[in-house]
């Protein structure tokens, strides 16, 4: 009796509850990391000349005729030669630094840092950018009621969980 | 110490080529380049307006087979889906096969030539070695420049301050400079960046035109690849509200009732070239069929707001106002007030509606109430920095500070770097005052180990020295009882316990006592600095302590 009761009537959404995947802390902040990083990206999309083969060289000689002429002896040096030379990325100057300033004892790059704020943080809806109160259960989105929920559910929810 | 070395080697040159000193003293003329991660702004110093060249190299979908340099970008058709070549990573200079070509350009006759001025360009605080090095090489090697000079953005910002304020070398200062990668909390004692308030806040104007680009494209139109409009979309409509939450009930309304939602006339490169917020009151039904309507409640306060609370992204940073009075909680107490009377705030985020406004409420409620708090936000807060080059240049010692490239292929890279990087950071005066008290016990101490490690380099017995350690801290003693600090008379006292000491010990004392004098005369070039404390605090110079 109740068992019939309870397949007929309430929320699917309650009844699928068991079904979905709560997602563990660790890939929440790697979820957020991806957040962060493309954050900082320069652009979203791929380089639409990728498929192109440019035939760089024939407009920097030109360009370099022009204004180098009164100029200089001595050979010019294309950009990929400082590129080649001076490849490091970003991680390994900071790790450089980091390991030479210690050696130095000197305030570095990683030392200047802002500290987390002692004030508790605000939580604005994933959705539509208001005050939000709730918790996505899954993955921890905020959300601010139930149509954004629906929102996120539909969307972001699955995509970012990875 | 790094900046006497120098002075004196400068000084020895001096008489070989007495040229230079013949030259107009003031009258400085040189190319000022602060080359930031978004724009390169570039100019003589004689002309009244820098030259803005964007710091990237852009790629239309549209025009194949063309790349835009910088400022070149005006020429092309069509800006949608621009794919962006930026140099810097988190404002630092990486890819140099982005930032060379553009370089090239900038001092290009279409921009400013170089010619024969000294150059005198920015770097991001703590610009890693390597990044210095290929510089160097760039300038001093491929350009050929006779002269140059780095240093940060906010130091012109500074100098510039300074001057335009009349105020003394002493008044302490705090610099906001808030860009394109970050945002950098400065403050100046003495002249000086005190580097242990310094703060980065990881948040700039890239991140916020990332996350206006994110927002947008999950609530209405995928945007994702059109970084160029929706910056211009972020400078035209995002402003820093008063009061958020207040702000948020408003947004939340509809009707008439919201006045901060706008309309948005996004650009077809068609007929319009640049977006524009679309009035309330004209005729938004005709408009709409023609071009595509972007509509922006919320967000137009919600991005910004990041600056003030990174946490909002979940972010673990304080926010701006936090980190500035952090900044000044951190600096010795006596400058802390007057650091708060003069904080000043540069770089494109300061151009959000309301941004000094809230920026002042929130450090007002944050700093103690009997301080006087003043906020400074020049007209244009971008090329603020540029015009200090001016203020450098009038300097008087600046000749001194310029590195010429033939010090550069004698010296070498390093050497250079060293001195560029600790202008304006030689803070052992103010270390010396906030420690003072702290380290009055074992100061001597210091000293004496400082001082072994001399003696170790030459022939002299363990025993002479720990019979030396034993009389140099009576003599310190003594020297303390009398309250002296002075340096001179330290050695003095030295000297006479000593003499009733083995001729031994006496030989070896002297040696010490020669590289206390080799000191001593370092020190001389810094009349203003307290010497005697400093050799006391940093044996070995306060080059290598910062």
């Amino acid at each position: 009796m109740t068992i019939s009761k309870s397949t007929l009537r309430g929320s699917n959404r309650i009844k699928e509850n068991d079904k979905r995947r709560i997602v563990d802390e660790t890939s929440r902040k790697r979820r957020h990391r991806k957040v962060m990083e493309l954050l900082e990206s320069d652009n979203y999309h791929d380089d639409p000349h990728a498929d192109l083969v440019m035939s760089k060289k024939v407009p920097k000689f030109e360009d370099n005729l022009e204004q180098r002429t009164s100029r200089t002896k001595k050979k010019e040096r294309t950009a990929e030669y400082y590129q080649i030379k001076y490849r490091k990325n970003f991680q390994q100057l900071v790790d450089e630094d980091r390991a030479e300033a210690e050696a130095n004892r000197r305030v570095s790059y990683m030392d200047i840092q802002c500290e987390e704020s002692p004030m508790p943080p605000r939580h604005f809806c994933a959705v539509c950018g208001f005050l939000a109160k709730y918790n996505c259960l899954s993955c921890g989105t905020r959300y601010c009621c139930i149509r954004c929920m629906d929102t996120h559910m539909d969307t972001r929810c699955l995509k970012w969980a990875a | 110490m790094d900046r006497s070395k120098v002075k004196r080697r400068g000084s020895s040159i001096g008489p070989n080529q007495p040229e230079p000193k013949l030259q107009k003293e003031i009258n400085i003329n040189a190319v000022v380049v602060d080359n930031g991660a978004y724009s390169i702004k570039v100019g003589l110093s004689t002309e009244a307006h820098p030259t803005l060249v964007p710091n990237c190299i852009m790629k239309a979908k549209a025009e194949r087979k063309r790349l835009f340099i910088g400022d070149q970008i005006n020429e092309c058709r069509d800006c949608s889906g621009l794919y962006f070549l930026l140099p810097c990573e988190r404002g630092y200079i990486t890819k140099w096969d982005v930032q060379k070509p553009i370089w090239d350009y900038i001092f290009s006759k279409k921009v400013c030539p170089i010619d024969e001025y000294p150059v005198v360009i920015t770097q991001p605080l703590f610009n890693f070695n390597s990044i210095q090095d290929c510089m160097d090489e760039i300038f001093f090697e491929e350009y050929e420049v006779s002269s140059m000079f780095r240093l940060n953005p906010t130091d012109l910002a500074y100098l510039k301050y300074a001057r335009d304020h009349n105020l003394p070398k002493t008044t302490p200062c705090i610099i906001i400079d808030t860009g394109f990668s970050f945002t950098h909390i400065i403050p100046y004692i003495n002249g000086n960046k005190y580097l242990n308030a310094i703060r980065r806040l990881n948040v700039g104007g890239k991140l916020l035109t990332n996350h206006l680009k994110d927002i947008i494209s999950y609530r209405q139109y995928n945007v994702m690849e059109e970084t160029y409009v929706i910056n211009q979309v972020k400078e035209d409509t995002c402003y820093v509200a008063q009061d958020v939450k207040k702000e948020l009930t408003i947004a939340a309304k509809s009707g008439i009732e919201n006045n901060i939602v706008r309309n948005y006339v996004l650009p077809d490169f068609n007929n319009i070239r640049r977006g524009y917020i679309l009035e309330n009151n004209s005729d938004t039904k005709e408009n709409e069929e023609n071009c595509q309507i972007l509509r922006l409640n919320n967000e137009r306060f919600v991005v910004p707001e990041i600056l003030f609370h990174p946490s909002d992204i979940g972010m673990k940073s304080m926010g701006i106002a936090e980190a500035v009075v952090k900044s000044i909680l951190c600096c010795p107490k006596q400058y802390q007030e007057d650091l708060s009377k003069n904080i000043v705030v540069i770089g494109g985020n300061c151009n959000f509606k309301g941004f000094k406004e809230r920026m002042m409420a929130e450090l007002r409620s944050l700093l103690p109430h009997l301080w006087d708090v003043k906020l400074y936000q020049p007209e244009d807060p971008i090329t603020y920095s540029w015009d200090g080059g001016k203020s450098l240049l009038k300097m008087t010692d600046f000749k001194s500070c310029l590195v010429t490239k033939e010090e550069y292929e004698e010296l070498g890279s390093m050497i250079i770097q060293q001195r560029f990087n600790s202008w304006m950071t030689d803070n052992s005066l103010v270390e010396e005052e906030s420690q003072e008290k702290n380290q009055e016990n074992y100061r001597y101490l210091d000293w004496l180990k400082g001082k072994t490690v001399f003696g170790k380099e030459d022939p002299i017995d363990v025993k002479d020295e720990c019979e030396q350690e034993d009389s140099l801290l009576k003599a310190q003693t003594n020297s303390q009882d009398t309250g002296s600090h002075n340096l001179a008379e330290n050695v003095d006292n030295v000297q006479q316990p000593a003499a009733d000491l083995e001729l031994k010990t006496k030989a070896s004392l002297k040696n010490i006592e020669n590289t206390i004098v080799k000191e001593f005369d370092q020190e001389k070039d810094q009349p203003s600095s307290n010497f005697s404390m400093q050799t006391e605090l940093f044996p070995f110079g306060t080059g290598s302590y910062l």
